[in-house]
């Protein structure tokens, strides 16, 4: 954290893209949080309103991150990292897609039936299996069936939990 | 005295019921196996499986909760020892020398010390809580909002500063989870705050959905990212029960451990997560020859593991008297507790005296049986090491994925989980370290009632904070914490212990 006195006479330049990145999002989080509750009553301290906190707390953050973007101008930190797309697609993807076909959804004119778990249960560990980049397909089609019975033994049966296995052929 | 043990056979009573003991040791063996799994810490253990405990009463499902909780911490200190990955900070100092021990073909006695020092912490542990449970409940029904907001503020700063990294970056995350907090009908006026007027916010962002996404989805992400590199002990892991010799070594590690974890783990900010630090240098300090610590000297995997693990119960303190999750796993055991319609605080003792007392009960019986379950299954565990990660993600996703639609039966929260575990991922890569979010979270609403209650009461005047002298002095500890590692001196300290 600290520089030598040789370092800091070079001034002020950017020396930690990953700090100067952190402060920014603190200050873009806390700006839409004010944004957002800019029409709630701050009130007064004897009666505190819906939005004084929010809004402290909003303001707050963004004193922390102009410090952090300030401080990311004077010290030395780590640089920003590359993003991996393919995790964030499949592994976040796969959980959407749960999401979206185990009861089945509507938007506009598309429509998914219910396929309850016997259905979305394969669907999560294939799509977010791709993620990996040692990805072997016949190991993860049977891994996908075996992880599905087992969900659904485990949650289904044992544990009672009311989820759909696959209204569309089994009726439950 | 007498008082006390009344209360712990009230708790053996409820405790040793069979379905009980077998709710125990399903938690206990299943926080094992998914703890074991490397880069699974306990937090994420606890989230992934809080939905098998649904269907239970909530004594029984504390019971198991607290046996998962206790399991996964174990199943860490394996994984510390065989695979030289600690699940979490408090794993790390295991590490040093439990995995040296482990190249040396000790690997046997590392973790069969590992489990008898903290069978023997936790024994201790559940004395002393059982011990303080009523006088601190009897000290937490005088506290008014005012010294529960002090009380806050103090846990969050201790938080802020035993956080790892940067104390700054810790202090936004603190602030950011305060901040989500407050998303959500507002309890006074019924206002809707910063919902996008989406009607699945108006309740407030779901604490098992915050809490998968950005621990289990984003967890997952940062682990898909480094090409791991595991460290399976090849070596053959050896008889279990430590030697004679290895005992006499142990026994004042681990006793010390105890009383430095067990001490740490009760303050209201994230104590226990010192004690193994604290547990490792002492016992260097006090050695014959320090320069065996780092090159599997037993005593360096005796007292940081019992520090731990009595850490890891006396934990329990703050939250079961006062109500205030000490640390990020515990707040995750106020969200179990909240879905099972348990309010956490002075109020379970006397109103649920089953619930708290079978709960402490059951705390010693799960330690009992960690002990069992885990040396005859040391071999278990290794295979499960060796399951590569290419298949262990989807299966932590598919069960984290019904996990989050059982929590309320709604579809939606699992797609808000997965724009969580963007969130967490995103928070990863501009480096800060989540943990600190979730207690922030998880106190933010009860901040905020005792805050505006304090001011109603005192008529809108700050000074009732400073006025008041157990809240000043509450306060007065925060600031002083917060200059202290603000210090220079103290700052590089701090960065060395976190390092280590």
């Amino acid at each position: 954290m600290s520089l030598n006195k040789i370092e800091a006479a070079r001034g002020w330049r950017i020396r930690s893209t990953q700090d100067l990145a952190a402060g920014l999002f603190m200050i873009a989080l806390a700006g839409l949080a004010l944004f957002l509750s800019r029409d709630l009553a701050t009130g007064t301290l004897r009666q505190i309103g819906p939005g004084m906190l929010p809004k402290a707390f909003a303001w707050i953050c963004a004193g922390l991150g102009a410090l952090l973007a300030f401080n990311s101008l004077r010290y030395h930190g780590e640089k920003l990292a590359g993003w991996s797309w393919r995790g964030v697609l499949f592994v976040l993807g796969a959980a959407v897609v749960f999401g979206l076909t185990i009861r089945g959804f509507e938007i506009g004119p598309l429509k998914v039936p219910q396929l309850g778990m016997l259905v979305s249960g394969p669907l999560v560990v294939l799509i977010s299996g791709l993620a990996a980049e040692d990805v072997r397909l016949k190991e993860l089609v049977i891994f996908a069936i075996a992880m599905t019975t087992g969900c659904a033994l485990l949650f289904k049966y044992a544990l009672g939990l009311p989820i759909p296995l696959a209204p569309w052929l089994l009726g439950i | 005295m007498t008082e006390m043990f009344a209360n712990l056979s009230l708790g053996f009573g409820v405790a040793l019921t069979l379905k009980n003991i077998a709710l125990c040791f399903t938690g206990c063996l299943v926080g094992t196996l998914i703890g074991v799994l490397p880069g699974v810490g306990p937090i994420a253990t606890i989230a992934m499986l809080l939905p098998i405990t649904f269907g239970l009463d909530p004594v029984g499902a504390l019971i198991m909760l607290a046996g998962i909780y206790y399991g996964a911490q174990y199943g860490g200190s394996t994984t510390a020892i065989l695979v030289n990955i600690p699940g979490e900070a408090t794993a790390v100092v295991t590490t040093l020398d439990g995995h040296q021990m482990a190249k040396q073909g000790r690997a046997g006695v590392a973790l069969g010390t590992a489990a008898i020092g903290s069978f023997v912490a936790g024994c201790f542990a559940t004395l002393i809580i059982a011990a303080l449970g009523a006088p601190l409940t009897k000290l937490a029904l005088l506290f008014g909002p005012a010294e529960y907001f002090s009380l806050m503020v103090m846990g969050l700063c201790f938080a802020v500063v035993l956080a790892r990294g940067s104390i700054l970056k810790a202090f936004c995350m603190i602030m950011l989870g305060l901040l989500l907090s407050t998303v959500g009908t507002d309890l006074e006026t019924g206002q809707e705050r910063m919902t996008f007027g989406f009607p699945p916010l108006s309740d407030g962002i779901d604490f098992a959905v915050l809490a998968m996404g950005v621990f289990g989805f984003a967890e997952v992400l940062r682990n898909l990212e480094n090409p791991e590199t595991r460290d399976v002990v090849r070596t053959k892991i050896g008889r279990l029960l430590p030697s004679w010799e290895d005992i006499k070594q142990s026994i004042a590690p681990c006793l010390r451990g105890t009383f430095i974890g067990g001490t740490l783990g009760i303050l209201p900010g994230n104590g226990a997560v010192l004690g193994p630090f604290a547990s490792y240098t002492i016992e260097k300090k006090l050695a014959k020859d320090p320069s065996r610590f780092g090159r599997g000297a037993i005593e360096g995997v005796a007292g940081p593991e019992s520090a731990n693990n009595a850490g890891a119960q006396t934990a329990f303190i703050p939250l079961l008297t006062l109500g205030i999750p000490p640390n990020a796993v515990m707040a995750l055991m106020v969200g179990a507790m909240t879905i099972h319609g348990i309010i956490p605080g002075p109020q379970v003792m006397t109103k649920n005296p089953d619930l708290f007392w079978g709960m402490i009960a059951s705390m010693w019986i799960g330690n009992l049986m960690l002990l069992i379950i885990n040396l005859p299954l040391v071999g278990v565990w290794v295979k499960l090491l060796q399951v590569p990660y290419r298949l262990m993600f989807p299966a932590i996703l598919i069960f984290c994925s019904i996990g989050i639609y059982s929590v309320n039966n709604q579809p939606v929260d699992v797609a808000f989980t997965a724009l969580f575990g963007l969130f967490g991922y995103l928070l990863i890569k501009l480096g800060f370290e989540p943990a600190p979010m979730l207690l922030g979270f998880v106190l933010g609403k009860l901040m905020e009632e005792k805050l505006r209650q304090a001011l109603i009461i005192s008529r809108g005047s700050f000074m009732t904070f400073i006025e008041r002298p157990i809240s000043a002095g509450l306060l007065l500890v925060a600031v002083a914490i917060l200059v202290i590692a603000l210090l220079p001196s103290m700052s590089k300290k701090r960065e060395e212990v976190f390092t280590e």
